[in-house]
């Protein structure tokens, strides 16, 4: 076939080409539906078209054109997010980015480290650990991205000592819906300075926790910190929520851990039970760990000094307290990070089956227990297991409250019954106040219901000014 | 007959075991340190979600079993045959499919060829080759004995297992055999074990090509066939000649043999008595009874690359048959006992003058050279591509020298040599070893 008549036949799959060639887009139909789903409840669907960039100008040209001719964009690193949030809404391009993998600049001087969006938290932790540097790594695939987390406000293994990853940017090159190219933080002063993001106005703000709907990050800043040598778990169990709640509170306000994290028996197992198995009589419901990194003896014993005296106010107060032993490979797996192992979902999935998805909040730690009590309610009689975490955040009382829910992905009955399950959780903890992140369109709706109508419109209206023909993700925020 | 080769649809469960995680898309390892690597040899070159690890290639399995993609697309059948079938990405999953990984690729190339589209063009020439000559190469059977050559020049004629009884047989294969490059590591097998004295025959012309490379590109029945005359032979060979062992220098002849022919119901009787060992395993074995005098030097910077069909692929996935322990079908843990990754180290370090090196991905991680799965038959260029990538990195790693057991790599990686003008020298772990026995 000639160029021009092949253009004749798919003019929109010849202009991409054009763009990043022969063979990097693609309207096949084996190559789309590889993008049509993931693990989550979303219903697959699938894109017209896929294209992978390499180059920033790429992306630009992209973008142009799909906005000229009002082709939907979805951005792409690796679809894990647990959310369909890659999952195109109303077809269009779908744009892998996982090519984009260059790790520009490790700066141990700033503690800066610069990064494309395809670079996986795998590839930045080998790129670190010889530098004894270190960073917030989730729970998740290490072959998931550190941008895509980090722009979704996500979650990691240093949250409760330096905040969430998107509190760890430091300055972002994005393209926009539109083609042009912005940067926001200090590297939009001084193109090599990525250090801050402060002290302007907060631009970066446009694109965090917007799910690829505001622009394409291509350059993210983020914060990597030395890595102290010693490592210490505090390991305890609680007979009850309310009483793990207790002791996260009061450990939490000494502010000497990287992570304060609980988790339910359901949760402790591996993997979670499926369908839901009643915890045994002589094992606790709570567990929790709490990790601590020293750089001397000394300054360890310090802090378990601290530790070991929040534990005795606990137990003064005759709460259910108890030091204990974390069960062993569901601790390796929750403090030896980016993990291989939960990565792949082990710890999750291997009794439920494909299918994984959560009610992921971030809700004030006072509510904890009474939302815990209602999920727990919600999820045994729906023969789910309530394989609750809760996770203290830096310097405040709120945090992550959420229910890993796996479920047998090849039956369709199954899959509803999580998702209505999981829909039911999450309006319990948003009627408290908590707020879901990187939520799929059904959470968002959930949110919108209950949204103030000024924020409706700044949202509205901050994303037609970003992207006046819809094109970013479309339909991903509810609205 | 009877054969337990799993179609496509009897596999649906463990297809259905997949999370879409990713986490097969890297070679990772906490360690510390922490390494990360790029695992997978289909992903890195094509790079479409579909084409990238377990991840990608059990996507389009569902998509076949749900009948949005239909293998009569010559795209997608060829995105079929895009992958080596080299379990990199196998070695990262930790779900319940994961002992089946390899083998629900196979089953969807397997499902190409029953409904007679598959294999691609190229593949389906070496399949003929096959039905016509027994071997893959196209060679006439008097070509299959070439390399015994200098032996006859030098009056040290090897036995015909067809005349002469012997206690082993060496399996040669077909590379070795007809792949002119490849034909110096049966020589030195040959030469190693005559050194040693080993009482030792060959099948010559009668050999028969084992069938890794039509099981690998889906023919099943091809497989069949000339598995079931080996099965037969291997029996009569033991009970007519006295062979109690099977030794083959050949990784694909190796994992086909020791692996693949398993799914054989009369394989436990009709392979009673023999033992099927690859040579590297052999030598090793007499190196520790001290009875493989390495004595020679040989100079050199050496980093060893991991086949994957003696690697990896001879993982041993232990599963809850009865769900004793988790449930019916659980996979529980692998034991690397078969992977021959310490004994060729361990040699290649035995030999005097020899430096050794190693690259970042190795063993269970071992980058794929990108030779396998029919990708040098139906991909060429992209499989010396692929090899020169492996090259770059004994590079880097400081080697000079890189070393390996299998006849596909050595050929596959002095392509991928060449192609990026790299000084790299390939050898066969036999070809050192020979050098460093002293002549009888
Ligand atoms: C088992 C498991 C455990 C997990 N644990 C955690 C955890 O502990 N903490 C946590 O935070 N997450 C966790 N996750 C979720 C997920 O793995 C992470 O958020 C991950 O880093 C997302 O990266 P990704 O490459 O998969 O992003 P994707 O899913 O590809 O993308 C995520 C979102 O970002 C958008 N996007 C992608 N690239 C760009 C770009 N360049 N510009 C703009 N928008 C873009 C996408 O459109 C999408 O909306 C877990 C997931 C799994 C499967
Ligand atoms: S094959 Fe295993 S590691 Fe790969 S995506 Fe599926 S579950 Fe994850
Ligand atoms: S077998 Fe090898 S080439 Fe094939 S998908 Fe897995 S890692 Fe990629």
């Amino acid at each position: 076939m000639t160029a021009e008549a092949a253009k004749q036949l798919d003019p929109i799959l010849e202009e991409l080409r054009s763009i990043v060639g022969e063979s990097n887009a693609s309207a096949a139909k084996h190559i789309r539906y590889a993008y049509s789903y993931d693990m989550s409840f979303v219903d697959p669907k699938m894109p017209d078209y896929v294209v992978m960039a390499t180059e920033v100008e790429q992306i630009q040209e992209i973008m142009r054109f799909a906005n000229q001719e009002k082709i939907p964009v979805v951005p792409y690193t690796a679809g894990t997010n647990i959310g369909g949030l890659c999952i195109p809404e109303r077809g269009g391009i779908l744009l892998d980015l996982k090519r984009m993998n260059k790790i520009i600049d490790i700066d141990p001087l700033d503690g800066v480290a610069v990064i494309e969006p395809g670079v996986s938290h795998a590839k930045l932790a080998d790129a670190l650990f010889p530098l004894g540097l270190r960073f917030g790594w989730p729970v998740g695939p290490p072959s998931a991205s550190v941008s895509s987390c980090a722009i979704s406000h996500g979650i990691g293994g240093l949250n409760a000592r330096y905040g969430l990853q998107s509190q760890e940017i430091t300055s972002m090159e994005v393209v926009l819906p539109t083609g042009e190219l912005v940067r926001v933080g200090s590297c939009a002063i001084q193109k090599d300075a990525w250090h801050s993001t402060l002290p302007m106005p907060k631009l970066d703000g446009l694109f965090k926790g917007w799910l690829g709907t505001t622009g394409v990050v291509t350059k993210l800043g983020v914060n990597v910190h030395p890595a102290p040598p010693l490592l210490k778990i505090f390991t305890v169990s609680c007979e009850t929520v309310e009483d793990m709640y207790s002791y996260m509170l009061n450990l939490s306000n000494y502010e000497i851990c990287d992570d304060i994290t609980a988790v339910s028996w359901w949760l402790s197992q591996v993997p979670i039970p499926y369908p839901y198995k009643p915890k045994p009589d002589d094992a606790a419901e709570w567990n929790s760990y709490a990790t601590t990194f020293s750089w001397t003896e000394k300054e360890r014993d310090a802090r378990q000094e601290i530790w070991e005296k929040v534990v005795a106010e606990e137990q003064a107060k005759g709460t259910s307290v108890q030091v204990t032993h974390y069960p062993e490979e569901a601790l390796r797996g929750r403090t030896q990070l980016p993990s291989q192992v939960v990565g792949s979902t082990k710890n999750y999935c291997k009794q439920g089956g494909a299918g994984i998805s959560w009610p992921g909040t971030f809700t004030p730690a006072k509510k904890w227990a009474p939302v815990y009590t209602r999920w727990k309610d919600i999820l045994i009689g729906r023969n789910l297991s309530p394989s609750v975490r809760m996770s203290m955040y830096r310097g405040v009382h709120y945090g992550m409250l959420r229910a890993m829910i796996p479920f047998n992905k090849q039956s369709k009955e199954e899959t509803e019954n999580a998702r209505q399950a999981i829909i039911e959780c999450l309006r319990v903890d948003l009627d408290e106040g908590g707020i879901p992140y990187k939520p799929p369109v059904d959470f968002a709706k959930e949110i919108n219901k209950r949204a103030d109508q000024g924020y409706l419109m700044l949202l509205k209206r901050v994303k037609e000014m970003l992207d006046p023909n819809d094109i970013m993700n479309p339909g991903k925020l509810g609205i | 007959m009877q054969w337990n080769i799993p179609s496509l649809e009897e596999l649906e469960h463990y297809i259905w075991r997949c999370t879409a995680c990713g986490t097969c898309r890297v070679a990772y390892d906490f360690g510390p340190p922490a390494t990360c690597g790029e695992i997978c040899p289909s992903g890195s070159e094509f790079g479409f979600e579909g084409y990238m690890a377990s991840k990608g290639k059990i996507a389009f399995a569902r998509g076949i079993l749900d009948g949005t993609l239909d293998l009569a697309d010559p795209e997608f059948l060829e995105a079929i045959y895009k992958c080596t079938i080299c379990a990199g990405c196998q070695s990262q999953c930790q779900l319940d499919h994961k002992p089946y990984i390899p083998e629900i690729f196979e089953a969807m190339r397997r499902k190409a060829v029953e409904s007679g589209v598959g294999p691609l063009p190229l593949q389906k020439n070496l399949l003929q080759s096959m039905k016509s000559y027994n071997n893959p190469y196209q060679g006439p059977r008097r070509l299959r004995t070439d390399w015994t050559r200098p032996f006859k020049k030098a009056k040290k004629p090897i036995k015909n297992l067809n005349k002469e009884p012997a206690e082993i047989m060496f399996f040669v294969g077909c590379t070795g055999a007809f792949n002119k490059q490849a034909q110096g590591i049966p020589q030195a097998t040959a030469s190693i074990f005559q050194k040693l004295g080993l009482d030792f025959g060959i099948l010559g012309e009668s050999e028969v090509c084992c069938g890794s490379t039509a099981m690998r590109v889906g023919d099943a029945e091809e497989f069949k066939r000339v598995a079931e005359h080996n099965l037969n032979l291997f029996r009569q060979m033991a009970d007519e000649k006295g062979v109690k062992t099977i030794i083959t220098s050949c990784a694909g002849c190796y994992r086909a043999i020791k692996k693949d022919y398993c799914l054989s119901a009369d394989y436990d009787k009709l392979m009673d008595g023999i033992e099927v060992i690859h040579t590297a395993d052999y030598l090793h074995r007499l190196w520790q009874e001290g009875k493989l005098p390495l004595q020679n030097a040989v100079e050199g910077t050496f980093t060893y690359h991991d086949p994957c069909h003696t690697g990896r692929h001879l993982n041993k996935f232990i599963i809850d048959e009865d769900g004793s322990e988790l449930w019916p079908g659980a996979y529980l843990e692998l034991s690397e006992e078969d992977c021959l990754y310490d004994q060729p180290r361990e040699l290649l370090a035995a030999i005097p003058g020899v430096e050794v090196v190693e690259m970042k991905r190795v063993r269970a991680n071992s980058y794929c050279c990108g030779g396998g799965g029919g990708v040098m038959t139906g991909f060429g260029d992209w499989a010396t591509k692929n090899a020169g990538k492996r090259i770059s990195e004994g590079v880097e790693a400081g080697a000079s020298d890189m070393v390996s057991i299998c006849p596909f790599c050595h050929y596959n990686l002095n392509a991928g040599a060449k192609s990026i003008g790299s000084a790299m020298k390939l050898y066969d772990l036999t070809e050192l070893i020979d050098r460093a026995l002293p002549e009888k």
